[in-house]
């Protein structure tokens, strides 16, 4: 759309975030950190079930679980009549909480690739996670609201990004969080880019050389302590010492191995240089089975799984069945199951494993868990994935893991069983702090219930300079919809692109012409009944607030 | 319910399958009635092969075959040595550590892909050894490893040739200058400063090694508490290839850079070096014989870059008749599935004989890998690696039918599926096309260097 | 090639041979009338004669058969124990333009543009480029020179592998080349998306379409004014084509380009027509079979295009199609002037299902067929174009050596740089010692 009328560009060149008063929303404390949640189903551990129950929560620990509990005077009460009490979960590993640093797409000629220094080189041991948390990072929220509690994480980066801590969930400051600090120094066997080590045998051999300068130094270092007298003074180099709890077996390597031959270097290093490993992320974990068993290597698997496939190839081939296409989607389809069954496969070969998050979209968590449950993975099975051996593995089983006195109050807390489709977390508490998720906000999917568009809208788009409107049009098209937006300060219709409607939610793009430069607004929110919510983003002039409703005449 | 123990099964089923193939690794195969191509001990009609857990235990007419044991009737057949490429860069998933004229200290088989479809295709051409390289773009490049194509595992281990010699690529001519002359504005951008390159590398590994002999020697003595020297993997690896731990394979081209080498080798007391390619060995091959240095060659490749130009598809014939020990290689994953027919071509170039050409990808290259004493001809003793071929292995009817690693049928052409991927990929579209005429030309051996060049598909070369 | 005169025997065939030892070291070929005595002639069109002769003069085979007098004045050449066949043709080369691969001064066949049909291959092939007698002394007397790069990169033509001017080296054939637009990548370097290659896919063919519909309206426009629409050299290049009078040689290797270029053959209804690569023609060599365009394919030693597709894919792809009804000739298209492996392709072909016959065929009469010179190429018959060659045995096999090329009636010396070095360095003087 052109716009005609200048004072709209000066309108949304105003529309940058506005100084002054920023509203801070900071909650109150609450009145009592002691809960008491009632006649409920306890699942105190995989396999062990109370019902009708009560757990008592005090001060950041379970202090009572059990039939006939009487309430506490300070507590608050939580009806749990139909509710279901889980230990919170714990995930081996995570990017959670973790600031990412802006990506820097060098694709620059480096200057004597062979040298780079550490840090060019993704050399950064000695880094500390907790100087990288952001409490407010909404992956932490969105993680709790799944019922995740603890995570390890680690830094952003590959080859040797820095040191793992072990964190809450519970969105407090970096120290308040962290609840095991250097938990293991974490790699990923992937190069950085143009500069030494620019490959996988770069990496490997700069890892093991590395690691045996690291000993070699720590050793004399030893030496040197001992009596200084005489001796050259060793050079302190931070990346080097890095390696020393490793050396000294006091903290585990944690590599991440989401690609299928990942783990087999994991095995050789181990099996070279003698450290404590965890591998986390696994996909394909089950054609190593066997050499995983060996090792004793602590596993955690990936959360992240394909996509299921959707059912629409059948339609084009239906005038020859293709015996070679029909072999091939077998041959994939046996791929997928085996991703899927990876978690029953390691059950059977009697691994034992928790789940790592790290290339898990939070959204899709609970549906690849029931896959992996309808693969063969037991809800128990899966429940203690996700609880007791993440607690075992991470040296926390006296802590959390279990929904029994004394351990920490992380709980997570769901209407109808964990794993029933139609469960949903009501509360969750980490450390003590409570949780509550309201029930069902947005319309599942797909469920029929799909709203209705069709018609002429009034939109009405907040911005500083005050609203503007906008009259956009919808109409069925088949399975999807075209339309258009007019008015305000747009003269003619513009078509809108992208509209896209899953269930409530709905979004939808258009583009406008100032003075020549292109701006492409987006619009999105949720639909009820008639009326509309969301926000309209106007590329770098910024985000606003947008309602709209249903014109009752169309 | 159903559903799920049915996905049991086939869990369980899956996980056996993969345990069988990774344990049996070892076989036996009776061969009946072929004519077999012994290359060591000619040609023997109508003669059974014996393999046993493996190894060849017997050569002969009428021989019984252990219980168990595969039997292949082989009359009208010829039975081969499986063939050895000494110049591959399938099965790996990095190449060409290709950011420092010196990379000595990285090994190709910390990156060993069992899975590349490429291993079977190799099979299928009769081939069951190969030297997995590192790339070309280093004076000095890595570490190699010798494979033996046990396709059908994904343990990376399952490929390694235990106890093969440790080798190593070097590189010399455009490559390197290019890459690091060219590419980065550092020596060697001349094959002058290739040379000072290595005779550098080769001084500092010496002076690193008095370092640490001094350094173990002091530590001997009662008490000492001395600062161990600095700890480099690069000069590490160096410092084995002037132990003669280490066998170099030196990618080279032209005759003055292969005489450069060999003078090089001379003054640091390098006995075991093997010129890869070496388009223009055949200009220098008194030297090379007298040094005792090997060749590894194109049958007939030439003018894809100027330090090809002049090269001749007689090379390999002139290198023979001079006595050097010769064999013929691929650099490619295509052209190293018809060894034999590379071979042959000796034959017109030259007019080599049948035992000599069939040296040239059998025992030839066992001897510049060093693993001649194990694998490279028909013999008792050496490892049960076996090509069966319909019609004679040098003619262009050549027609692999099976091929055997360690007793093993790893291709068997009337039974083996058209699909042989070991891995797939759930995430992939079913139907990817790669219209590989463009890969022609391109140089592996300088792959992960194309950002220095622009995008490779606006050259070809 | 020393080699082989130890296979001559008797006085008479050794002073031959010492004469044609002088002649092998003058690069000259000489022309004049030759008599081969005591052939063996596989014809390719007219069957195999035992003990026959072939007469060339004036350029020309004169006669070819076993009862056939001799000219007087003919140089009689006894060929007892060889075989005389037509020069081999290789369908798709850069043969002439290109020198060095690597080095871009040295490379012709591709020019700047998407839309570059009027950039001629003969006049830019190079009559003394190095590779013609590496080549030629193979028994490759004619290769089609094609131009590569973007969707219309030039207009090929077939030239013999002799001749001192694009003149004298012309043999009959200019088509012009189509990069159909791919849907598959183009190599394991290729690192799009699918979708990625998809679009581009589809931004080349509407650019396709845009191109032909200027060329239909050239055509009419120009057919209006009797010639006079105006200087338009891309369009003035697609006119023949547009007309039918000269081919379009349609590159597509994908299953799916080569329906849709079949599609688009048809929509167009383009008259003369080649489809060239087809390296998956034999996913649909039924359709290539019933819309009767022939196929040039190849190289034949190359990998499988699909991860899945079965190990020998490639080197059956030939025989597949041919065996469906498909006219196929087969192509090198080697990136390392090794036009000399043609002989090597076809026996691949042959050994993987296309039997030896037939694979002779579509390395001479075919692609003779297919570029229309047929008349003048591809068999050993009387009044064709004297482009023979003459072996010791089995062209295909490895072992055999070529005795005798001649080219346009010329005799080529069976000289080339790798031979001349062969020659200075078997046995090097001086050797270790100076």
């Amino acid at each position: 759309m052109i716009i005609k009328h200048w004072k709209l560009l000066l309108l949304l060149i105003a529309a940058l975030p506005a100084p002054g008063i920023a509203q801070d929303e900071r909650e109150l404390p609450p009145v009592t950190r002691t809960y008491a949640i009632t006649h409920t189903t306890v699942v105190q551990a995989p396999g062990r079930k109370i019902e009708g129950a009560t757990v008592i929560l005090k001060d950041g620990i379970i202090t009572q679980v059990g039939k006939d509990i009487p309430v506490p005077a300070d507590a608050k009460v939580i009806k749990g009549d139909s509710l279901f009490v889980y230990a919170g979960f714990i995930d081996g590993l995570s990017h959670t909480g973790v600031i990412k640093p802006k990506e820097e797409n060098n694709r620059e000629r480096p200057k004597d690739p062979g040298n780079p220094g550490y840090e060019k080189a993704g050399i950064t041991p000695q880094q500390d996670v907790r100087n990288l948390l952001n409490p407010a990072d909404k992956s932490i929220e969105e993680w709790r609201a799944l019922g995740f509690t603890v995570a390890q994480v680690v830094p952003h980066g590959v080859f040797l990004p820095g040191n793992a801590s072990i964190i809450q969930l519970g969105g407090g400051a970096p120290d308040q969080s962290v609840l095991v600090s250097n938990s293991a120094l974490y790699s990923e066997l992937v190069p950085t880019s143009n500069v030494y080590p620019s490959t996988l045998i770069g990496v490997l051999s700069k890892w093991r050389e590395l690691y045996k300068q690291a000993t070699l130094s720590h050793n004399y270092e030893q030496v040197y302590a001992s009596n200084r007298s005489g001796l050259e003074r060793p050079v302190t180099d931070r990346v080097l010492q890095a390696f020393y709890p490793v050396i000294d077996k006091k903290q585990p390597v944690l590599f991440r191995a989401d690609q299928p031959l990942d783990i087999y270097r994991v095995f050789n290093l181990q099996s070279e240089l003698q450290f404590p490993v965890i591998a986390g992320d696994l996909k394909d974990g089950s054609l190593a089975l066997q050499r995983i068993k060996a090792s004793g290597i602590k596993i955690f698997l990936s959360l992240d799984l394909p996509e299921a496939p959707k059912d629409e190839g059948k339609k084009d081939d239906k005038n020859t069945p293709d015996a070679e296409k029909q072999q091939l989607e077998k041959r994939k389809k046996e791929a997928l199951d085996r991703r899927v069954g990876q978690a029953a496969a390691f059950v059977n070969a009697g691994i034992s494993f928790g789940f790592s998050g790290l290339s898990a979209k939070p959204k899709d968590v609970m549906a690849n868990l029931r896959r992996m449950i309808a693969a063969g993975l037991s809800t128990d099975q899966a429940l203690a994935a996700l609880t007791t051996v993440p607690a075992q593995l991470l040296g926390l089983s006296d802590r959390m893991g279990t929904v029994e006195p004394g351990k920490m109050a992380n709980l997570v807390v769901t209407a109808k069983p964990l794993f029933d489709e139609k469960s949903k977390v009501r509360y969750v508490w980490v450390d003590g702090t409570m949780f509550q998720y309201q029930a069902t906000e947005v319309k599942k999917k797909d469920d029929g219930t799909k709203a209705d568009i069709q018609g002429v809208w009034s939109f009405s788009i907040d911005t500083p300079q005050g609203k503007t409107e906008n009259k956009v049009t919808f109409k069925k098209d088949g399975d999807s919809y075209t339309g258009n937006v007019v008015g305000g300060m747009i003269t003619e219709p513009v078509d809108l692109t992208d509209i896209d409607l899953d269930g409530n939610a709905l979004k939808f793009n258009f583009k406008i012409t100032i003075d020549g430069n292109t701006v492409n607004v987006s619009i999105d929110g949720k639909v009820d009944g008639t009326s509309f919510n969301g926000t309209t983003s106007a590329g770098s002039f910024g985000s606003f607030a947008t309602t709209a409703s249903k014109d009752p005449k169309f | 319910m159903r559903n799920r123990l049915y996905i049991l099964l086939t869990l369980a089923f899956g996980i056996a399958a993969v345990q069988t193939t990774a344990q049996s690794n070892r076989g036996s195969v009776v061969i009946r009635n072929g004519t077999v191509l012994t290359v060591t001990k000619g040609t023997q009609d109508k003669t059974d092969v014996l393999i046993v857990d493996g190894k060849i235990t017997q050569i002969g007419k009428g021989l019984s075959a252990p219980a168990g044991a595969r039997v292949i009737d082989a009359s009208g057949l010829f039975v081969m040595p499986g063939i050895i490429d000494p110049h591959s860069h399938i099965a790996l998933e990095d190449i060409n550590e290709a950011t420092a004229p010196v990379t000595a200290e990285v090994f190709t088989g910390d990156a060993i892909d069992p899975m590349q479809v490429m291993i079977y295709r190799a099979l299928a051409g009769g081939v069951t050894t190969i030297h997995a390289m590192h790339g070309s773009a280093n004076a000095i490049g890595g570490q190699c490893e010798t494979l033996k194509l046990r396709y059908g595992t994904t343990d990376p281990e399952a490929l390694r040739m235990e106890g093969a010699p440790r080798t190593i690529k070097f590189a010399l001519g455009e490559n390197p200058t290019r890459v690091h002359g060219g590419g980065y504005g550092i020596v060697p951008r001349t094959r002058m400063g290739v040379e000072f390159v290595i005779r550098k590398a080769f001084s500092d590994a010496r002076d690193y090694m008095a370092k640490w002999d001094k350094y173990n020697q002091d530590k001997l003595a009662k008490g000492f508490r001395g600062a161990p020297p600095l700890y480099n993997r690069r000069l590490e690896t160096l410092a084995d290839i002037l132990r003669g731990q280490i066998i170099i394979h030196c990618h080279s081209y032209r005759a003055d850079e292969i005489n450069m080498m060999l003078k090089v080798c001379k003054d640091f007391g390098i006995k075991r070096i093997v010129f890869q390619h070496a388009n223009e060995a055949f200009k220098i091959a008194p030297e090379l014989a007298a040094q005792g240095a090997m060749a590894s060659v194109f049958s007939d490749w030439w003018a894809y870059k100027f330090e090809v130009y002049y090269a001749s598809a007689y090379n390999a014939a002139i290198l023979v008749r001079n006595g050097v020990v010769t064999s013929v290689n691929s650099d490619d994953a295509e052209l190293m599935r018809h060894l034999y027919h590379e071979a042959g071509k000796t034959q017109k170039y030259g007019g080599l004989t049948d035992d000599e050409a069939m040296a040239l990808m059998t025992i030839n290259p066992a001897r510049q890998l060093g693993i001649d004493s194990r694998v490279g001809s028909i013999e008792v003793g050496k490892e049960g690696d076996v090509v069966i071929f319909k019609s004679h292995p040098l003619s262009i009817y050549a027609l692999p039918l099976y091929t055997i690693v360690d007793g093993v049928v790893r291709f068997d052409k009337d039974k083996d599926p058209d699909d042989m991927r070991l891995f797939v990929d759930p995430t992939q579209s079913t139907e990817t096309t790669v219209d590989h005429r463009y890969d022609a030309g391109v140089d592996r051996c300088m792959e992960g260097t194309d950002f220095l060049f622009g995008d490779l598909s606006t050259e070809e070369n | 090639m020393k080699k082989s005169f130890q296979l001559l025997t008797g006085l008479t065939v050794a002073l031959v041979c010492v004469w044609t030892i002088t002649l092998a070291q003058s690069p000259k070929a000489r022309t004049g009338t030759f008599a081969f005595t005591h052939a063996t002639i596989v014809t390719v069109t007219q069957g195999t004669i035992s003990n026959g002769t072939v007469v060339v003069a004036g350029g020309k085979i004169v006669a070819a058969g076993t009862n056939v007098s001799i000219p007087a004045g003919a140089e009689v050449i006894d060929c007892t124990g060889l075989s005389i066949y037509p020069g081999m043709i290789d369908a798709g080369t850069r043969i002439g333009l290109t020198e060095v691969g690597s080095d871009p001064r040295t490379v012709d066949f591709n020019e700047i543009g998407d839309v570059v049909p009027q950039m001629r291959a003969l006049s830019a092939v190079n009559p003394n480029a190095t590779a013609i007698p590496v080549n030629r002394i193979a028994g490759i007397t004619s290769a089609l020179a094609a131009p590569d790069g973007g969707l219309f990169p030039g207009t090929a033509a077939l030239v013999n592998l002799h001749g001192y001017t694009s003149d004298q080296m012309y043999a009959g054939f200019e088509g012009v080349v189509l990069n159909f637009p791919a849907s598959g990548k183009r190599g394991f370097w290729d690192r799009r998306t699918d979708e990625e290659v998809k679009k581009a896919a589809e931004k080349s063919l509407k650019q396709l379409n845009d191109v032909w519909t200027k060329a239909l309206e050239y055509h009419k426009l120009d057919s209006a004014t009797h010639g006079k629409a105006g200087y338009y050299p891309e369009l003035q290049a697609l006119l023949p084509v547009v007309r039918g009078q000269v081919a379009l040689l349609v590159e597509c290797n994908a299953e799916a380009d080569i329906k849709a270029a079949l599609k688009w053959i048809a929509d167009k209804h383009i008259a003369k027509v080649v489809l060239t690569g087809v390296a998956e023609g034999w996913r649909v060599a039924g359709e290539i079979a019933k819309a009767k365009i022939p196929v040039i394919t190849g190289p034949v030693l190359a990998i499988p295009s699909r991860e899945y597709d079965r190990y020998d894919k490639a080197y059956a792809n030939a025989g597949l199609m041919q065996k469906a009804g498909v006219v196929v000739a087969l192509r090198t298209r080697d990136s390392n002037t090794n036009y000399r492996n043609l002989p090597y392709h076809a026996g691949f072909a042959a050994t993987y299902g296309m039997g030896r016959d037939e694979a002779l065929r579509a390395i001479t009469i075919v692609p003779a067929q297919i570029f229309g010179v047929a008349d003048r190429l591809g068999s050993v018959e009387a009044g064709k174009e004297a482009n023979i060659f003459i072996t010791d045995g089995d062209p295909f096999e490895t072992k055999t050596q070529v005795r005798y090329v001649l080219i346009s009636g010329w005799m080529i010396p069976l000289v080339s740089r790798q031979t001349l070095m062969y020659d200075e360095f078997l046995k090097r003087e001086p050797g270790l010692q100076k």
